[in-house]
């Protein structure tokens, strides 16, 4: 034989089955680039030179595992409606004469030729996206880049290695089906002797049940810090659900419905209902994958969009002010003679004398002087944070006490931990510029993610207050913000009281730690302006500021005492310092999110695609059939219609629902990470949803056409 | 009056891209009357399957008429043929034509459904016939369980349940082994006894010398017919034999 000939005939074996070989071979290409692009960006200089840019490529290179074990699942699923599909055409070639070692000869070169068709394509593809995908990261994380393209040689060798392993993965399942083949069986229709699907009653039903416990845990969860946890297991068992309801539910709901001899013996659901089960017993791993993809996808570029578009606000919340200072009192614990440490004495609450902290704010005058710049909207208050327990309206503080309590407390049983930040009235008037008196017990109280619905509040061991609630935050304290468990700003009367609950708190709680030293956390005083100047300054006057601070502290005096020692520990921050790290991690994890939905969303098309023809294929006979037994062109098509349809739209449907009993889970741990507002994830992820719905009746409409010419080729 | 009336067929098929012109049937002439069981032969080509489709209203005849009842099938809108050909046909194929997605009893019940019958009515409907046609014990089975032989009978209580005027049997023995062939064509002369007019194309002489009537095509016209008449089963197969000999050996019309 001519040594051209099995490559010629692999060629034509491809051009032949070109509706099935192209979408195959568009995937591959696809899932090449995509792997590609990911990988160049986890490694890319130009990246990683971006502030930010390391936090996005280790994110990235987290993307890169997905990427890769997401193209074997799907390259090896899509590879199996070709092997199905060409059984008769190989079974024709074995009984023209071809052996076995033939066919494998000619599916070797197919192989081959797809291998290098998609590597080359998906590489020349992937390096020329590439630099519009690293324009893109640039952008959202706020650099600034050249246009020069750049190839790297490692990803292109990280590509091509793991790709040819997967084609070498995909053609010895080939060969190995090639070898179960049997002839006869190869040439005989698909449909012959295919047994009526019987309804798994016991999956259904554990389907339904897992499913409705998945949604439960979903809706329940009040706590934010579990939903991470609860969200994972969610997550498992609505996987499990999905594929228990769509491969044995459906079949069950079909024949459920065809016991009911007045709804199934009607013209209109007569065909479809009987049809119907076969097509979900054959479809209902695929749909369920589509249903599970569209529900990730949706997933992940709803939640990294509202975390993306909300990064202003929750730059805005964190840093409620340009430049934030803290500083705090600390003590030493005076030791016994014999080395111990002494008891703790009622009082060791350290007031902050305005002498600790007079000296850095002069530091911070002189910096901003030097920039001729001046603070604005100076806030200078007093803060005193403590957490416990919270259960009903009474918060425990005492830790030693609650250990075994913690345990149950953390899988959100009963109350949560929460965090306490106390101000003064005095400091609140002359901030708000109001005239407010409070009485001994009386509290104002505001709310971070949380909401609190009693009337008083007590501190266990310490005193019971009459609560007001307040509708807007007293003051801004990012420390709130970004407190992951909810949290509560309240104004007393004045320091009197929060030194009452500081002591009590602190005699309780504080342990002095091994080198003896006992951090109190006491009292706090908090020094926040903002600076008219543009974000770089506000940087460089930052850095002074923690240069001038650090000089203060390790100065020592003429006695050699560090002056820190008799001064307030100090810690400082900065907006526009702080802002990068949020923009890199926000806008890094949008990208990501836009990456792997384009991955998804390829994927949940490719399978939709490879659905349509097979099913096409098989009602070309019933279509056929129903014609000649006297259904009208009409009724046909309704029928088909009706159950395309359905088989269409119902993973989208369901991962509508998916979607929506997860919304409360997504916006508890988007709360987490940022604070996103409830509203503007309701719109965007609504917003999400239409846009990957019509993504989806946009493939519809495509595949159907296909469908279609494929129903009606052989009706001539 | 005639059940069925075949005046001038004639049929030219129009290759898409020009190229030579086919007639299938030139001038096609007979009547099937009431309660009639008409045989058609002929050779592969000769027009057979081109008349079948144009009775059964699937094609539609270059000149000619076809009237069901007195009534021609050209006067019908062709939204509704589908409708007219399940009220008053009933068809039985070559390859039985069952959907494999139902069982005997739902394949058999398709066309009432599709007419939207009451699914009370149903069994009754179903369970004479079923009896009569001895497939009461295969209802409840799926057409890959059952022999070819029982498949064709499913088929033709299907064709049967809706009471059409004519059946159309198209080959309806031609793949089914010879047991299975006595069998069907007991069961066609049973049926016909009771009054259903049946029109059956075959090539098969055994399965014509059961009819009471058969026509001859050749070259897209009836070239001859034998009634039954007085004779038994085995004449008229006699019959048509000789007569099929005669028309291979290129003998004139008689």
């Amino acid at each position: 034989m001519k040594k051209g000939f099995y490559i010629r005939l692999a060629g034509e074996g491809i051009s032949k089955n070109r509706k099935l070989y192209f979408p195959y071979i568009l995937t591959c290409i696809c899932m090449i680039m995509m792997y590609y692009i990911v990988s160049f960006l986890s490694i890319s200089k130009e990246l990683a030179s971006i502030r930010g840019g390391e936090m996005l490529q280790r994110l990235l290179s987290m993307g890169v595992f997905v990427v890769a074990v997401f193209a074997l699942i799907f390259l090896y699923y899509t590879n199996s409606f070709l092997i199905r599909k060409r059984k008769k055409e190989l079974g024709l070639y074995n009984i023209l004469g071809m052996g076995k070692r033939n066919l494998v000869r000619i599916l070797l070169w197919e192989n081959i030729l797809t291998a290098v068709i998609s590597l080359v394509i998906g590489i020349v593809f992937g390096i020329l996206f590439s630099k519009l995908a690293e324009l893109l990261a640039i952008k959202l994380l706020d650099g600034a880049t050249g246009f020069g393209v750049h190839i790297e040689m490692k990803p292109i060798l990280m590509t091509v290695g793991l790709f040819l392993a997967i084609f070498l993965l995909i053609m010895i399942r080939m060969l190995v089906s090639v070898y179960k083949l049997r002839p006869i069986e190869m040439l005989r229709s698909e449909n012959v002797g295919e047994k009526p699907p019987k309804a798994n009653w016991l999956f259904a039903f554990a389907g339904a049940v897992i499913l409705a416990g998945a949604y439960y845990l979903a809706v329940k969860i009040i706590d934010p810090t579990t939903a991470m946890l609860v969200f994972f297991l969610a997550v498992v068992m609505v996987i499990i659900a999905t594929y228990l309801l769509f491969i044995a539910g459906s079949v069950a709901l079909c024949k459920l419905l065809q016991k009911s001899k007045k709804y199934y013996y009607k013209t209109r659901h007569f065909v479809s209902l009987s049809q119907m089960v076969y097509r979900m017993k054959r479809n209902g791993a695929g749909l369920a994958s589509i249903c599970i993809l569209s529900t990730m996808v949706l997933v992940t570029i709803s939640s990294t969009m509202c975390i993306y578009a909300d990064t202003e606000s929750s730059i805005r919340n964190r840093y409620p002010h340009d430049i934030t200072i803290e500083w705090s009192g600390k003590t030493s614990l005076p030791q016994n003679e014999d080395g111990t440490d002494t008891e703790l004495k009622d009082s060791v609450v350290q007031r902050l004398t305005p002498e600790m902290t007079m000296t850095y704010k002069e530091a911070v005058e002189k910096v901003l002087e030097s920039h001729k710049v001046k603070a604005e909207n100076l806030e200078n208050y007093n803060l005193y944070s403590l957490s416990g327990v919270q259960s009903d309206d009474v918060l425990s503080i005492d830790f030693e006490k609650m250990k075994g309590e913690i345990s149950s407390i953390n899988a959100g049983m009963s109350g949560s931990v929460k965090t306490m930040y106390f101000t003064t009235m005095d400091d609140y008037n002359k901030l708000k510029g109001t005239d407010k008196t409070l009485a001994e017990d009386e509290m104002m109280l505001y709310s971070y993610k949380t909401d609190y619905e009693y009337d008083s509040f007590t501190i266990d061991g310490v005193g019971t207050w009459k609560v007001e609630t307040m509708k807007e935050p007293p003051i801004g304290v990012g420390n709130a913000m970004a407190n992951m468990q909810g949290s509560y700003q309240v104004v007393v009367k004045d320091l009197s009281v929060i030194e009452k609950i500081a002591t009590a708190y602190e005699t309780i709680n504080a342990k002095p730690l091994q080198d003896g030293t006992l951090y109190l956390l006491s009292l706090k005083e908090c020094y926040d302006f903002d600076l008219k100047c543009d974000e770089e300054k506000q940087i460089e006057i930052y850095k002074d500021i923690l240069e001038s601070f650090e000089h203060i502290s390790e100065a020592a005096d003429e006695q050699g005492n560090r002056m820190g020692d008799s001064l307030a520990n100090y810690y400082a921050d900065s907006k526009a310092y702080g802002k990068g790290d949020f923009i890199a991690l926000n806008g890094g994890l949008f990208f990501l999110g836009v990456l792997l939905g384009a991955v998804f969303l390829f994927g949940t098309v490719l399978i939709m695609y490879y659905k349509q023809i097979s099913e096409g294929y098989e009602d070309q006979d019933r279509f056929n059939i129903l014609m000649k037994v006297g259904m009208t062109k009409k009724e046909v098509k309704q029928t088909i219609n009706s159950q395309v349809l359905t088989v269409f739209f119902m993973p989208l449907i369901m991962a509508g629902i998916h979607l929506a009993f997860a919304f409360p889970m997504i916006q508890k741990i988007l709360m987490l990470m940022s604070g996103v507002e409830a509203k503007v994830f309701v719109i965007v992820t609504i917003g999400c949803y239409l846009v990957f719905a019509l993504f989806y009746v946009l493939v519809y409409v495509v595949t159907s056409k296909s469908y279609y010419t494929i129903i009606s080729s052989k009706e001539k | 009056m005639a059940v069925l009336d075949v005046k001038n067929l004639k049929k030219i098929y129009r290759p898409r891209f020009g190229g030579n012109q086919v007639q299938a049937l030139s001038c096609v002439n007979f009547s099937v009357e009431e309660g009639e069981y008409v045989a058609i032969m002929g050779e592969s080509g000769s027009g057979k399957t081109t008349l079948l489709n144009i009775m059964a209203a699937l094609d539609k005849p270059t000149e000619g008429t076809v009237l069901l009842d007195g009534k021609p099938l050209s006067s019908i809108k062709d939204k509704d043929i589908a409708q007219f050909r399940r009220d008053n046909l009933g068809f039985v194929f070559q390859e039985f034509n069952l959907l494999d997605t139902f069982n005997v009893k739902d394949n058999i019940l398709l066309p009432l459904v599709l007419k939207g019958e009451n699914c009370k009515h149903m069994d009754s409907k179903l369970q004479p016939i079923a009896k009569e046609l001895g497939i009461s014990a295969l209802l409840e089975k799926y057409p890959y369980e059952i022999s070819g032989g029982q498949k064709q009978r499913a088929a033709v209580a299907r064709a049967l349940i809706t009471e059409p005027r004519l059946i159309l049997a198209d080959e309806p023995t031609g793949a089914l082994d010879s047991r299975s062939t006595d069998e069907l064509l007991g069961l066609f002369a049973r049926i016909n006894a009771g009054g259903q007019t049946i029109l059956m194309v075959t090539h098969s002489v055994k399965a014509a010398s059961k009819a009471g009537r058969v026509l001859f095509i050749r070259d897209g016209e009836v070239f001859h017919q034998v009634y039954r008449g007085q004779m038994t089963d085995e004449q008229l197969y006699q019959k048509i034999s000789d007569t099929l000999t005669m028309l291979a050996t290129g003998g004139d019309r008689r």
